[in-house]
């Protein structure tokens, strides 16, 4: 009878899922991305997440903006310029186009999903650089589940999410399409935790965030803290990945929808 | 034994001085506070001896320059990102594309 009742409660969840409560239109939120080097947290670079509403002759879409630069000081060293976006439908946040340009120290990718929800199916290009300065395209017609977002989009919709109605220990999967390769991502709440950040002291949810790929290592080495209240912020991360571990701190957070 | 610590010491002062001019300068405290502990056990095994300490003397300056150095950059050095036209300009024509690509999709309410 219990689990016939959360049942119900997960598909009444997923209709209702309709509404965006938590994401502006002008909101930009600014992070700093710190690397662990021999043990000290050194600032590597600057996130910026930035929505902003695009208008078609027939259609008005969220435009979901994700950047990654490295401080003008490391540029010398190892310089990165990403660039990822996603454009969604401003209620559901269900995803139609997805661009992702990575530059990283002389390695170029271009990646684009334009999804076609009728069909559950995603027609994309991938774009690479030779190492003679030419390009090559590789062009793909993927079949993806009904509930598959790109990673921008992923994130966005975990904020919209009814966490409050969630208890410590509660999981959610969610479907991520990533190098024309669909993944799982696990997310658990682990507590309820009031921390100091830049914009202030803030009641937060610490999500663990675990991954089926190789991506994200360690069990609970991933944390994500979204602050406790209708925005639902990210204001902190801590992450483990293969090369290293490191963390991602809220710097500014403006255009906020409450 | 004197000599390998005194070398230890160069070279850690030296790294400390090297790291602290690139944007390592965190990292450069470990090199200078390494060069700080062997440059006085020199000092103190130079002494015992009655040996020249001029050249531990000099691991010490080139030791507090780059603790001056880096002690500067942690506090005065700005974290910035180069806002150039071309990043910008990429961003607005990737937005445009994006809209003439979505022109004429009907979005399900």
């Amino acid at each position: 009878m219990k689990s016939f009742a959360f049942t119900i409660m997960c598909l009444a969840s997923c209709f209702i899922q309709g509404q965006n409560n938590a994401i502006g239109s002008n909101e930009k939120l600014v992070f700093t991305a710190s690397y662990n080097m021999s043990g000290l947290l050194t600032d590597l670079a600057q996130v910026t997440m930035e929505t902003n509403e695009v208008k078609t002759s027939k259609s008005t879409l969220l435009h979901l903006k994700g950047k990654a630069r490295t401080y003008s000081k490391w540029d010398a060293f190892f310089k990165i310029n990403d660039l990822y976006e996603s454009y969604v439908h401003p209620n559901s946040l269900k995803p139609y186009l997805y661009k992702r340009d990575i530059n990283e120290g002389g390695y170029y990718k271009f990646m684009k999903y334009n999804y076609n929800h009728k069909t559950n199916s995603v027609k994309s290009l991938k774009r690479k650089r030779r190492g003679d300065g030419t390009f090559w395209d590789e062009n793909k017609n993927l079949n993806i589940s009904s509930n598959t977002r790109d990673i921008i989009a992923t994130l966005y919709h975990i904020r919209n999410l009814d966490i409050h109605k969630a208890s410590i220990g509660n999981s959610d999967t969610f479907t991520v399409l990533m190098d024309n390769e669909e993944f799982k991502i696990t997310l658990t709440l682990l507590a309820k935790e009031t921390i100091n950040t830049n914009i202030g002291r803030k009641e937060c949810y610490k999500l663990a965030i675990g991954m089926n790929n190789n991506f994200l290592k360690g069990d609970n080495d991933n944390l994500l803290w979204l602050t406790a209240d209708s925005n639902k912020i990210p204001v902190y991360a801590k992450f483990k990945v293969p090369v290293g571990n490191g963390e991602l701190r809220i710097q500014s957070a403006t255009g906020l929808k409450n | 034994m004197r000599l390998l610590i005194t070398t230890l010491a160069i070279i850690a002062a030296i790294l400390g001085l090297i790291l602290s001019i690139l944007p390592f300068e965190k990292i450069a405290l470990i090199s200078i506070i390494l060069a700080f502990i062997l440059g006085f056990i020199a000092f103190k095994m130079a002494q015992k001896d009655g040996a020249n300490t001029k050249l531990v003397k000099v691991i010490f300056l080139i030791t507090i320059i780059a603790l001056v150095l880096s002690i500067y950059r942690s506090v005065f050095d700005k974290n910035v990102v180069e806002n150039d036209i071309e990043t910008i300009e990429k961003e607005k024509q990737s937005q445009e594309d994006a809209i003439e690509e979505l022109e004429g999709l009907e979005i399900e309410d």
